[in-house]
């Protein structure tokens, strides 16, 4: 009998491979292929042609918008590292008060539409908030102090959007190094400061570049803050063009797909460097002490300071947007924050999103379809990733298609998959299919690297002693593996079903009026002006995932699984 | 010199340990002992040494070296830890993985408050400190490529090179393998006496304890169940922990016959009938219960039935399982209804079932309690 044929691996690396080249291959051709051919009206190849790269570089518009994306990913970075680091490092480290804060901000944000988070600031620092309002009271005059709507607002939000996230990594990257060396230094004689500047910081060093790394990917393909704050100002970024050659009409999809490319190649070199840095980063974690327990540092008086900052920080990051929120949707119509304000206060627009069928249908959809999509991925990569961390057959080729989507900003994606079913004579697009499967494939990377992670933590021999008991694979596989693997298929699952309600980018192009989800009907909502129902409803929701958040944090920390996940 | 007093840290807050911490400990080390706090983990010794570190923050008690008070609770001082001018060598060796050798060996002096040393101070010292852990010529490598035993030179280095006015060691030996252990065991000992430095040492190895130390505190559940020189930590254990944690004694039971006092020979019958004489280390009224400790390898193992002899003790018994260790044996030999554990010399092999006799010196069987 031939071994290989009879290994139920094999079968399983073939059916999931297939599914995987099923949902990831496509995507990805449509974008080259559409970068380089002419179409004609009913999408059907007409000729080769590079055409639409030559318009992108001889159009002075495309290199503005490169400049702004860089320009834009790499402030918010650096914002978001300060912010976001300090406060990790103040937690995770230091003997401050009031930390319960910090992880507060990180997890109701976890559970906010990025696009709502937006919205609030672009209220809060807009023409008619509070900031300019107070401004003009004080000083008289008529303008802005600040035009939310430039490159600087762009980046002060992006940032703060990020803040949390960057919290959370780095905080895990803090609690997981040893104390040993920051406890040497300090008996060598050194400082706080100088043990932080000398060994703290340099030690860190090689995790906060892959990190910074990782949330300029992020933010070259973010899209909410461009959209929503950059467009009305005229600025533009790849994402946002991309966004606008999709929408107008006629749509001009070479254009986009060359857009599209250009920023996959960007993102692909990224990423291969993104793998190096970390890599680096797991070097300095070889050299670990036994018997942990958290030391933190004492900051003596400076705790006080230190209690100052969490403070500021949950108050900027979270209670003024959604206090924000709170004024817009107790409102019946967009003003400034005023005492005469108050006494238009109603309940009108909560009235309205309980009882209006729409609202609760749009819940309802978004659920279904951010809970369908975790679990297909949930089910194919709990295959993948078992086989690909245990060196199955193929097992490296499963991994790398699994995650291959990771080079797609979510708007490149869009139009892709788009593009993609456009052209399948099936009845998915307009429905709230094809958004479930565009999910599925920007997600599936996240998915695969629970499990992956996960099965590595499980002992092989676990797996060996149930065959050497006389289970077989699928046996094994059902009663060892899948029970065992159970935290980090939670965990997993609970991520991607609160991102992909999260994130606007993949659905805004392929959300129709019969399948609309949350991120992309706020957006709409705003655009036509109706802020206070959607605070209305924003807050609603915000409070339900907030609960879901919740669930995840609690549940990643005491399971012990790697938070690393987005 | 080193002088403790009353230390007291309790760790209360833990759900899933019991309480943890070190209660109401004192002592004085005079300049250049090497001194050992030994006993099972959670017994309180790290926590005494980070407390003398500064990593933690006592909750009562004094701590000196010489005239210097580095914390008193009474009066409210704490000197930070970076200013205690202590050496600290941790289990994990704590090496700078971004720093060469001789960077990490710097450090302490470049980050000096008290004085600056330029670059030729420095040099001459981190050579010096390198010379006396037998690393000479390392300085150049990289910290990430050493050796378990070279890390733990390093650190060492590193924790003299200052010129501390004390040395702490937190089980530094417990991450090499057996036959570096042994080598450093006698290394670590003989460098400290070079170098005459007052040593905390902490370990859970009585080996280790006895080989180096000058001194041990035996520690359990926070308190000192003893604290004295190695010989008497093994041979006058003061109670039956202590006999039982260093060099698994045999413990017996009985009752004292008549009034002894304390260093003399006394006679117990223990429980099963036998009657032995015995050490009375604290003496001990007649009719009170007592417990004896007899080391496995004072017992003399022989064949045939008892020759009753006033100058030792004879108990008769039968082999009931023999283990070949190599240069040593180890019995099992049952005594009425009682197992007890003898080591003897390996050249002479009595099977399960022989009937023998076991003899053992008068004061080689200590009353522990």
């Amino acid at each position: 009998m031939n071994i290989a044929a009879a290994d139920p691996r094999v079968i399983i690396a073939v059916v999931v491979g297939g599914v995987l080249v099923a949902l990831m291959v496509p995507p990805l051709w449509m974008l080259l292929q559409d970068s380089v051919t002419t179409t004609d009206a009913f999408g059907d190849v007409t000729g080769l042609t590079l055409q639409h790269f030559h318009k992108l570089v001889i159009e002075k518009r495309a290199l503005t918008s490169l400049v702004n994306s860089l320009v834009f990913a790499a402030g918010s970075t650096v914002l978001s590292l300060l912010t976001g680091g300090a406060l990790a490092w103040l937690v995770e480290r230091t003997n401050a008060p009031l930390k319960v804060l910090a992880y507060l901000v990180a997890i109701i944000s976890m559970g906010t539409p990025y696009v709502l988070h937006v919205i609030a600031w672009l209220f809060l620092l807009g023409k008619i908030g509070p900031l300019n309002d107070l401004w003009r009271q004080v000083t008289g005059e008529t303008g802005v102090l600040f035009n939310v709507n430039s490159m600087a607002g762009m980046i002060l939000i992006e940032g703060f959007l990020w803040s949390p996230l960057v919290f959370l990594l780095l905080g895990s990257t803090f609690r997981a190094a040893n104390a040993d060396m920051e406890e040497a230094a300090r008996m060598s004689g050194a400082s706080v400061f100088d043990t932080l500047r000398r060994i703290s910081l340099p030690l860190a060093m090689p995790s906060l570049l892959a990190l910074a790394l990782f949330v300029f990917i992020r933010a070259i393909g973010g899209f909410e803050v461009p959209a929503l704050v950059g467009m009305p100002g005229r600025i533009y970024v790849l994402t946002t063009d991309v966004y606008e050659s999709t929408v107008t009409v006629p749509p001009d999809l070479g254009h986009a797909a060359a857009f599209s490319v250009v920023m996959v190649v960007i993102v692909a070199v990224l990423l291969a460097f993104y793998g190096r840095l970390s890599k680096n980063a797991e070097r300095y974690h070889s050299i670990t002490g036994k018997g942990y327990r958290p030391r933190p540092f004492d900051l003596g008086r400076g705790r006080w300071i230190a209690g100052a900052l969490i403070v500021l920080n949950f108050v900027v990051v979270l209670l003024l947007p959604l206090l924000t929120l709170a004024w817009m949707s107790l409102l019946p119509f967009l003003r400034s924050i005023s005492i005469a304000g108050f006494a238009s206060l109603t309940l009108k627009n909560y009235r309205a999103v309980l009882t209006a069928p729409g609202y609760i249908g749009l819940a309802v959809n978004s659920l279904i379809v951010a809970a369908g999509a975790a679990t297909a991925i949930m089910a194919i990569t709990s295959l993948a990733g078992w086989i690909a961390g245990r060196n199955g057959p193929g097992g490296r080729i499963l991994d790398q298609l699994a995650t291959l989507s990771l080079v797609f900003p979510g708007i490149c994606l869009g139009v892709a998959v788009m593009e993609v079913w456009l052209r399948i004579p099936l009845p998915v697009y307009g429905t709230l299919w094809i958004i479930g499967i565009a999910y599925v494939i920007r997600y599936m990377p996240f998915g695969m690297r629970y499990i992956y992670s996960g099965v590595l933590q499980l002992h092989r021999e676990l797996e060996e002693a149930a065959g050497v008991a006389g289970a077989g694979t699928m046996t094994t596989l059902r009663r060892v593996v899948a029970p065992l693997l159970t935290p980090a298929l939670v965990a997993g699952w609970l991520f991607i079903f609160l991102i992909a309600n999260k994130e606007l980018a993949i659905a805004v192009l392929l959300a129709s009026p019969r399948s609309q989800v949350i991120a992309v009907a706020i957006f709409d909502q705003w655009v036509n002006g109706q802020g206070g129902e959607l605070a209305a409803f924003g807050l609603i929701w915000t409070v339900l995932m907030t609960i879901i958040a919740t669930v995840f944090f609690v549940f990643t920390r005491r399971g012990g699984v790697d938070v690393h996940g987005n | 010199m080193l002088i403790v007093r009353g230390l007291t840290k309790i760790y209360g807050d833990h759900a899933d340990t019991r309480a943890g911490g070190v209660r109401d400990f004192s002592f004085e080390l005079p300049p250049g002992t090497f001194f050992t706090l030994l006993g099972p983990s959670g017994c309180g010794k790290t926590t005494t040494l980070r407390c003398i570190a500064g990593l933690e923050r006592p909750d009562a008690g004094q701590i000196r070296i010489g005239d210097a008070t580095l914390y008193d609770s009474t009066v409210g001082t704490a000197v930070p830890l970076n200013r205690r001018g202590i050496g600290m060598v941790f289990q994990s060796y704590a090496i700078w993985p971004h720093m060469t050798v001789f960077e990490n060996i710097a450090f302490p002096l470049r980050v000096a408050k008290d004085r600056r040393y330029n670059r030729e101070e420095i040099r001459a010292l981190v050579d010096q400190s390198l010379g006396t852990v037998g690393l000479s010529g390392f300085g150049d490598r990289p910290a990430t490529r050493l050796s378990g035993g070279q890390q733990q030179r390093v650190a060492l280095a590193r924790a003299i090179v200052h010129k501390p006015r004390l040395l702490l060691l937190d089980e530094p030996l417990s991450n090499l393998d057996a036959a570096l252990r042994e080598e450093m065991r006698i290394e670590l000992r003989r460098l400290q006496q070079q170098i005459g430095l007052t040593t905390v040492y902490v370990t859970h190895d009585q080996a280790e304890a006895l080989a180096m130390s000058d001194l041990i505190a035996v520690m359990d559940h926070g308190r000192v169940a003893q604290m004295d020189e190695p010989r008497a930590i093994y041979f006058r254990p003061a109670n039956e922990f202590v006999a039982r944690f260093i060099g698994a004694a045999n413990l017996l039971h009985g009752t004292a016959d008549a009034p002894t006092g304390p260093g003399d020979l006394g006679s117990v019958v223990l429980d099963d009938g036998d009657r032995i004489r015995c050490v009375f280390p604290a003496g001990g009224a007649a009719r009170s219960a007592v417990t004896v400790s007899l080391r496995p390898e004072s017992l003399v193992i022989g064949p045939g039935d008892c020759q009753t002899d006033a100058a030792s003790n004879t108990l008769a018994g039968i082999v009931v399982g023999c283990s070949f260790l190599g240069g040593t044996a180890r019995y099992d030999v049952r005594v009425k209804q009682r197992i007890l554990r003898v080591t003897a010399p390996s050249d002479v092999t009595f099977p399960d079932g022989t009937p023998v006799h076991l003899t053992f010196a008068l004061d080689s069987a200590v009353v522990v309690g």
